[in-house]
């Protein structure tokens, strides 16, 4: 178990260039581009909403959470093409609102834990896969960054699939195995004995491994201190936090400290700020107040947003359903945000975040096998 | 040249599609899915009926990798799942042997390349617990026949070996049959009552099969197909693969099976207890009764029996390996299948007939079922019946 341990430190990200004590390429005719360079797309005399949209066009939101799956369930009929009053996303208003991408939530009521939690995941995973074939020309899955930006680029809008919750696990790699292959891209790390108050346990770092061999991201929002901690320690990939803002501003169990936002930027995680009015509060200054303090806490390459849609809470006042993003981002521009910022926000950091989960995927099948590791042999 | 040696050349061209081999249950039951523990691209005689060298001396080109769970444990859907990854890992470790197959062209695709194509099938209905959703889940997984009970019945349909519970197939067992259909997944009918066989034939507009069962009337075990039921397969195009389970197929070894779980039981224990006090009463008791030996001919008798009725187009091999404790002589383990064509070829099997026994019924029975799925849903979107909707 050795090599176990080995692992633990956190470590630079993907694409991150050590530092080299000399140019091996002498700057001439093509010098080494450290930053991407930016094309701004709007036009900054414009109005604020005018602008936003320009650049929600360009840049347009990868939404962390969307709780429609389980929305839908209960509907008997619905046509999420042509509008759906009965739900607050839709394609007509997905579209006003520039998201390009929403993560779709598998989270169960607490009702379903335990045994039935695998069977009524791969339920969830089914209505998905169902829901989505059947709006095909507003819809797409994706499964990567590769696949989501093809999915963009084909003008439609690519659904993720996750977070799921730890439950769903059945506390087996297998079936964490069968999940992915069934699609599942995040987990979150809550309401199990192996990622517990106490922190991960040596089963639930093990999970954590596995996560990031197969390319399923790790959700912390919710998760307890310990296991946030321990998880940012472990996971090679980047560590979404699918619903926290910023505790300074809003106590709220799910929200973050100041501290945790700092460790959350250094490991280059994503602090995916809810649009709700319990963890954010009931206005869009509200919303872009958690915002603004999250990019300065934890940076401007780890702030992203989660619209947090038909999951039954309640949302700041203009800002009712998946149409209304260009408030916010007229709002952030009136605050002096710079459009690199903002496209970082709405579409950089996820992008960025979902590639490094797949290149640590491949590297890591090149060098471990799946694990076979029993939780009641590492907790026994 | 020997009929055995004709056997084993009929093999390259035309191998073994096996319809039903639990070896993940009993990698799951070893080593607990640690695949370093049972290498099976070496020989593990010692330990299983099956490994790829004798995959390969059997000439088995298709094998139908049970992913199998007990009906009397609780929680069927995540064992499955578990078993599932347990084939995923075998097709990622052995790749230049066994092929990842999903459809009748994935057959013939590994077939021409000289692998064996393999394919998955859950053993019971237990595996989808009540929910269609669960169902398509396992189709997505690569699931391509559901067998609709095992020992125990369901909610739904009742099990050859448990009392008469729904009478056959329930409203939503129907709605099971109708999902499968619609997806592409085969119905196995192995293990399920006469009635759940016959309602099924009446619901399926797809063949079905029997992954692993013989004739009841040549011997007579829940476990086998009644004649009338083997009758109506040419009308439904499906196939029955023939067991070899000498508890099944060899009346004496029947009888044999029934004494000894009486003895057990007068005893005051579980007929199918293995503790030591257990295997010591067993013991005892076969010294005094020798266990009747299945033979390569018991199996072809049931072939001979099934071809008359249902037609040589509807018979196909589900050899229950690493299922079942014993085997019969000459079937001993996955490289016998050559000593039962031979067997066959010296009871005036023409080679196309035993071509169609071993390899082209059960392609064309995987792809019939992919021609009803593609119909289907043109026409039918998912079901999303319930069992509580339909059977109250």
């Amino acid at each position: 178990m050795a090599d176990l341990q080995d692992q633990l430190h956190a470590t630079t990200e993907v694409g991150e260039l050590d530092d080299l004590v000399h140019e091996p390429f002498p700057a001439g005719p093509f010098p080494p581009d450290t930053a991407e360079p930016y094309d701004p797309v709007s036009d900054p005399a414009a109005a604020p909403l005018e602008r936003a949209r320009a650049i929600l066009a360009a840049h347009p939101v990868a939404d962390g959470y969307s709780g429609l799956p389980w929305a839908l369930r209960h509907l008997p009929w619905f046509d999420l093409e042509l509008g759906e009053s009965s739900v607050d996303t839709d394609v007509p208003r997905l579209r006003e609102g520039h998201v390009g991408a929403l993560f779709w939530s598998l989270h169960l009521p607490e009702g379903l834990a335990g045994d039935r939690a695998v069977g009524a995941t791969l339920e969830q995973l089914d209505l998905v896969n169902t829901v989505v074939r059947a709006h095909p020309e507003g819809l797409r899955l994706a499964y990567t960054a590769g696949q989501t930006t093809d999915v963009r680029n084909c003008g439609r809008i690519a659904v993720l699939l996750g977070p799921a919750g730890a439950p769903a696990l059945g506390d087996s790699l297998g079936i964490l195995r069968s999940l992915h292959a069934l699609g599942l891209r995040v987990l979150t790390l809550s309401g199990v004995s192996w990622a517990s108050e106490a922190g991960l346990t040596r089963f639930g770092e093990e999970v954590v491994r596995e996560m990031n061999r197969l390319g399923v991201l790790a959700d912390l929002s919710g998760a307890s201190e310990e296991t946030i901690r321990r998880a940012l320690a472990a996971s090679k990939a980047p560590v979404l936090f699918t619903r926290s803002a910023a505790r300074t501003l809003r106590p709220h169990p799910a929200n973050l400290s100041d501290e945790l936002l700092a460790a959350v930027g250094a490991a280059k995680g994503l602090c995916m700020v809810p649009l709700t009015a319990e963890q954010t509060g009931p206005s869009v200054r509200d919303v872009a107040d958690h915002l603004d303090h999250v990019r300065r806490v934890a940076g401007p390459e780890s702030v992203a947003l989660s619209g947090t849609y038909d999951a039954g809470t309640a949302h700041p006042q203009d800002l009712a359903d998946a149409s209304c993003y260009p408030h916010l981002f007229a709002e952030l521009l009136h605050r002096g945000w710079s459009e690199p910022d903002l496209a970082l926000l709405s579409w950089g950091n996820v992008q960025r975040a979902l590639r490094s989960a797949d290149f640590t995927a491949r590297a890591a099948q090149q060098r471990r096998e799946p694990s076979t590791a029993k939780i009641a042999e590492l907790d026994g | 040249m020997t009929s055995l040696d004709e056997a084993r050349e009929l093999l390259r061209e035309f191998p073994i599609v096996d319809g039903h081999n639990d070896l993940p249950w009993a990698l799951r039951k070893q080593v607990t899915y640690d695949l370093d523990a049972r290498d099976i691209a070496v020989h593990q005689n010692a330990h299983l009926h099956t490994d790829i060298p004798r995959l390969r001396e059997g000439g088995v080109g298709a094998q139908y990798w049970s992913v199998y769970v007990r009906s009397d444990l609780p929680d069927p859907v995540p064992t499955t799942l578990e078993q599932i990854d347990c084939v995923r890992q075998l097709l990622a470790r052995y790749p230049q042997d066994l092929a990842p197959a999903l459809t009748a062209a994935d057959m013939e695709s590994a077939r021409a390349e000289g692998r064996i194509a393999s394919l998955m099938g859950a053993e019971g209905g237990h595996s989808i617990a009540n929910s269609l959703g669960t169902l398509r889940g396992l189709y997505a997984l690569g699931v391509r026949y559901m067998t609709l009970t095992h020992n125990d019945n369901v909610a739904w349909a009742d099990s050859a070996t448990d009392e008469p519970g729904v009478g056959g197939l329930s409203a939503f067992g129907r709605a099971v049959v109708r999902e499968m259909n619609r997806e592409g997944m085969l119905v196995d009918l192995s293990h399920v009552a006469a009635t759940t066989m016959r309602d099924a034939l009446d619901t399926s507009t797809a063949p079905v099969i029997f992954s692993h069962s013989s004739s009841r009337a040549v011997c007579d075990h829940p476990r086998n197909i009644p004649d009338d039921v083997l009758e109506r397969l040419p009308a439904n195009g499906g196939m029955a693969m023939v067991t070899f389970v000498p508890k099944f197929v060899l009346q004496a070894a029947v009888d044999w099976t029934a004494a000894a779980d009486d003895n057990m039981r007068a005893h005051g224990l579980h007929h199918l207890e293995t503790t030591a006090e257990a295997m010591k009463v067993h013991r005892a008791f076969e010294e005094l009764n020798p266990r009747p030996v299945a033979t390569v001919s018991t199996v072809a008798d049931h072939l001979d029996h099934m071809r008359e009725v249902a037609g040589v187009d509807h018979l196909g091999i589900g050899g229950d390996y690493d299922g079942t404790a014993f085997t019969p002589d000459g079937l001993n383990d996955v490289s016998g299948y050559p000593n039962l064509i031979a067997e066959l070829l010296d009871r005036g099997w023409s080679r196309p007939d035993l071509a169609k026994l071993t390899w082209q019924n059960a392609v064309r029975v995987l792809g019939a079922a992919e021609d009803v799925a593609r119909d289907i849903r043109a026409t039918r979107g998912p079901s999303n019946a319930t069992l509580e909707s339909l059977d109250g």
